[in-house]
């Protein structure tokens, strides 16, 4: 800048007397105006108040019914524990999942199901999940065993990006599910019945036997009073079926492009992890846009040996985790096949997770020191939280031993 | 749990910071650095408050940041770089947007698309070009800009005890513009109206109207941005606030997410102490505050009885500001294939910003967006064939606290899908057909993340009354519980990362200075 035409200028925007007296008077004006206002506290935030209705932190619920939906599988209604501060539960898009907190004989752990009721239904009181056990389950095995109704559930808000968007995809749905992965799909298909979601939903769903197709005469119901906007196919991969108008063997391209008009469906694929793996190379085929693809979250890796870039030699191998948690410090043993979160509950020092597939970010911790190895297809981290080595322990197994400090649930 | 209470904290701490967002830290970075005991607390599980990012499918996105201001080039550091590398010496890395911005009105009466460079000369000569003979007085809106931020830092440097004989010879034209609004001052320096329209681009930063917002602080905003650019963290924001979360634990400072304060402990008028929702107890004199004084005053402080009634006067005086509403959108085609040439937008129904305010406070699409292509200055921010295009506007809380939760999903699509299209019209591009991912915040999002009162992020508004100015001068009387000071958005400097991060600072050096003259005294 030009010191000489710096001085030249000399603003007047009212008059010099006007001008310089407007600054006098602005702090005093200022404290005229504090001491005149109000002195009623504000009790209010209606903002904050959609927020928490929307993303409660957790809601506290009650098993209302329970019902036998095949001989693997159970559905719960759940409703708001009038106990507890929760009165209403929080509304959903169809897809969503609810994380649940369960004590399992002392040791707490969280879990996602997708909700399977209509987000109509949140009016009515209450949503549904249907779980189906696990052979060897920790978590459904004392599920089976303790829940009951009246049993009290802890849970969080509805979370997860497995939805609907009408801005980007097209209206014709082809879901993809493998097992308890219908799930979402009803939640979906009744919201689409309803008119909440304006798009056509056809659903392949594989299920290894015929006894363990999971809301069979629901779907065939909704298909037979909504024909154009609901269809189901049922892949079964047994030997012998009886069922008409089915598939045998597993959801192949064959399969989808006979059902779907491939290039002009947004897919959404919700199932076991294997179903993933087969699925993913099936629809490579089509070359399909990236957006045109929709994965849920497929939970926990559970045979991580199995992915390229483990250090298989560890797979036997125990380590020490060093665990610092607000005021307490404390190690713990781990296994390297074994994500860090899990090893975190069984020692009852778990931060908080939803998703537990490296997606939400729920569970971010920090590695002070050692080393974890994080699955490529599960590493959903920010670039600044890989370049400072924070991490997500649900998608992390330890081969090394590690020191971290992890978050306290609030 | 039963051993939830082994995790409690119960410490003394020289200081505790209350949220981490660009206001505490820099502030903690700040009392570390020097040694002293201090803890950052933050409900989240992130640093950052709005400055952070987050990974949808192959995109991180970037959360609020469009540029910053008072960075600068290395051979012309800006306040905040001077921060950042030299008293820091975070582990950041930052890039110059292209473009100052580029304009669009959109208006039949007033259409208008001009691109202004940055580089005070270029854009009054971008200015000249639109504008024949806006030269002079649009260069005397720039010298004016020089000498108030000067005027700003003397005031600064005087801790808000400015000597009244030194601003009457070094800056009076300070003083004679401090009380007026942007729209008087313009006006009094003969800026053709449609210069008027071009310079006035970067309102919505600020967010009041032209002839409400005060000329002072919106000026400088202006001749920061030409002078020294607009500047990106090549990792997003989450890239320079983790830089710090590194920095602070380094120098011995303790931070702990996920941990919400429940109570500011004052006796006498004095704080003593703060509480936790987790159920720690921390004993401490001094509390730097990153809330704003509305959540502290009718939230924190406790007892009630400690809050005086000049506390709540104090904030129910203040006018509460904006908060927003962003389209994150992650596009399957590259920014070249789309035709998205610029890195920000500014697309404006016309420049009438008291029109397009009132647009802020109804539940409708706003007539005034802020628009940025990240890969426009940041090529790989995404995977090739890819680009991020992020879409902002405003909203006053109000219009947003009836929507119920039903409907709140369709309330939020329909505003975005407007927005969408009068995007693509102005530009004459084609985005809707290549959303790979989209995410849209609304106020409730922005109140779920920082829980800040409303979801407001713009502070208090910056009218003339209640500006930078009389702010500043009024330091230190605005204390009105011994020990607690505020720092970031809502605070003296006004919001914005660059004012948030540099009254980190003042406040963190207030501190520090009381409790250096304690340990004197004892």
């Amino acid at each position: 800048m030009n010191e000489g035409n710096k001085k030249k200028l000399n603003i007047t925007v009212k008059s010099n007397t006007k001008d310089l007296f407007a600054f006098t008077k602005l702090v005093p004006n200022r404290m005229k105006r504090i001491e005149r206002a109000s002195s009623e506290p504000i009790t209010k935030d209606p903002i904050n108040d959609l927020a928490r209705k929307l993303h409660p932190e957790r809601q506290f619920l009650i098993i209302d019914a329970i019902k036998e939906e095949t001989r693997s599988t159970k559905t719960y209604k759940l409703i708001p524990d009038p106990e507890s501060e929760t009165k209403k539960l929080s509304y959903f898009r169809p897809g969503q999942y609810l994380s649940l907190k369960v004590d399992v004989n002392g040791v707490r752990i969280t879990r996602p199901y997708s909700i399977a009721s209509s987000p109509t239904d949140v009016a009515n009181g209450f949503y549904e999940i249907t779980i189906k056990k696990e052979e060897n389950g920790f978590l459904t095995n004392y599920l089976w065993k303790n829940w009951d109704i009246g049993t009290k559930i802890e849970s969080s808000g509805p979370e997860g990006f497995f939805f609907f968007e009408r801005l980007r995809d097209l209206k014709n749905i082809v879901g993809i599910a493998g097992g308890s992965g219908i799930t979402p799909f009803r939640s979906i298909a009744k919201a689409i019945i309803e008119g909440k979601i304006d798009a056509r939903l056809t659903l392949l769903y594989g299920s290894s036997e015929e006894d363990d197709i999971i809301f069979y005469d629901e779907f065939k119901e909704m298909e037979k009073n909504n024909p154009t906007k609901i269809k189901i196919i049922h892949v079964l991969s047994c030997e012998e079926v009886s069922l008409e108008g089915c598939e045998k063997g597993f959801i192949t391209g064959e399969i989808i492009g006979k059902y779907c008009d491939v290039h002009a469906s947004t897919f959404f694929i919700c199932g076991p992890q294997v179903m993933y793996d087969f699925i993913e190379k099936e629809l490579n085929k089509f070359n399909l846009p990236v957006k045109r693809v929709r994965r849920e979250a497929f939970g926990e890796i559970k045979d991580i040996l199995k992915y390229p870039g483990f250090p298989k030699e560890l797979a036997d191998k125990g380590f020490k985790l060093k665990v610092q948690i607000g005021g307490l410090s404390k190690e713990i043993p781990a296994l390297a096949t074994e994500s860090v979160l899990v090893a975190l509950e069984r020692a009852n020092l778990a931060p908080p997770s939803k998703c537990r597939s490296g997606e939400c970010g729920f569970c971010r911790s920090l590695l002070v020191s050692g080393e974890v190895f994080i699955n490529p297809i599960s590493d959903w981290r920010r670039s600044a939280d890989k370049k400072f080595n924070y991490f997500h322990p649900c998608a992390s197994y330890p081969i090394s031993n590690i020191e971290m400090k992890i978050p306290r649930d609030l | 749990m039963s051993n939830k209470k082994e995790q409690n904290l119960e410490d003394s701490y020289d200081v505790v910071v209350i949220g981490a967002g660009n206001g505490g830290l820099s502030a903690t970075a700040f009392l570390a650095q020097k040694g002293l005991k201090v803890l950052m607390l933050e409900q989240h599980n992130l640093p950052g408050g709005v400055a952070t990012s987050f990974v949808r499918g192959r995109f991180e996105f970037e959360t609020s940041l469009h540029e910053l201001a008072s960075y600068g080039p290395e051979t012309n550091k800006g306040n905040v770089r001077r921060m950042f590398e030299d008293r820091f010496k975070l582990d950041t890395e930052f890039v110059q947007v292209p473009e100052a911005y580029r304009l669009i009105v959109t208006d039949p009466n007033e259409k208008m698309d001009v691109t202004m460079p940055f580089g005070v000369e270029n854009m009054i000569d971008a200015i000249e070009k639109e504008v024949p003979g806006s030269r002079e007085s649009v260069k005397k809106f720039f010298d004016l800009a020089e000498e108030i931020g000067e005027a700003f830092n003397y005031i600064g440097s005087t801790g808000g005890k400015p000597d009244q004989g030194v601003l009457m010879k070094e800056y009076s034209n300070f003083l004679k513009t401090a009380a007026y609004s942007t729209q008087e001052v313009e006006d009094a320096l003969g800026i053709p109206k449609k210069a008027q329209d071009i310079l006035n681009g970067y309102w919505a930063y600020l967010g009041l109207p032209i002839s409400r917002i005060n000329f002072t602080i919106y000026c400088t905003m202006v001749q920061n941005y030409a002078d020294l650019g607009g500047w990106i963290p090549t990792n997003r924001s989450h890239g320079f606030t983790t830089a710090f979360d590194k920095k602070i634990r380094e120098y011995g400072g303790r931070i702990e997410y996920n941990t919400r304060v429940e109570k500011i402990l004052v006796e006498n008028g004095k704080i003593t102490g703060v509480e936790t929702v987790n159920g720690d107890k921390f004993k401490t004199n001094y509390v730097i505050c990153n809330a704003s004084p509305t959540l502290t005053y009718n939230k924190l402080i406790y007892p009630k009885s400690e809050v005086p009634e000049i506390a709540y006067k104090d904030v129910n005086a203040r006018i509460h500001g904006l908060t927003g509403f962003v389209i994150y959108a992650g596009l399957d085609a590259s920014a070249e294939e789309l035709g998205l040439t610029e890195y920000g937008y500014f697309i404006m129904d016309s420049m009438n910003t008291e029109a397009l305010y009132d647009s802020w406070t109804v539940l409708k699409p706003p007539k005034g967006l802020a628009c940025v292509v990240l890969n426009n200055a940041l090529p790989d921010c995404s995977p090739p064939g890819t680009c991020i295009l992020d879409i902002t506007t405003l909203y006053k809380s109000e219009p947003w606290e009836n929507v119920k939760p039903e409907d709140y999903h369709d309330t939020k699509t329909k505003i975005a899908e407007e927005l969408l299209i009068n995007f693509e019209k102005a530009t004459g591009t084609s985005i809707r057909d290549h959303i790979e991912e989209i995410e849209i915040a609304t106020p409730a999002t922005f109140a779920r993340y920082t829980r800040h009162y409303k979801g407001i992020f713009y502070g208090y508004e910056p009218e003339s009354w209640d500006s930078i100015v009389p702010r500043l001068m009024s330091m230190g009387k605005d204390v009105y519980i011994e020990g607690l000071e505020f720092a970031g958005g809502f605070n003296r400097r006004l919001h914005g990362y660059s004012s948030a991060l540099g009254d980190g600072m003042i406040s963190a050096q207030l501190t520090y200075a009381k409790i250096m003259k304690e340990r004197d005294n004892a």
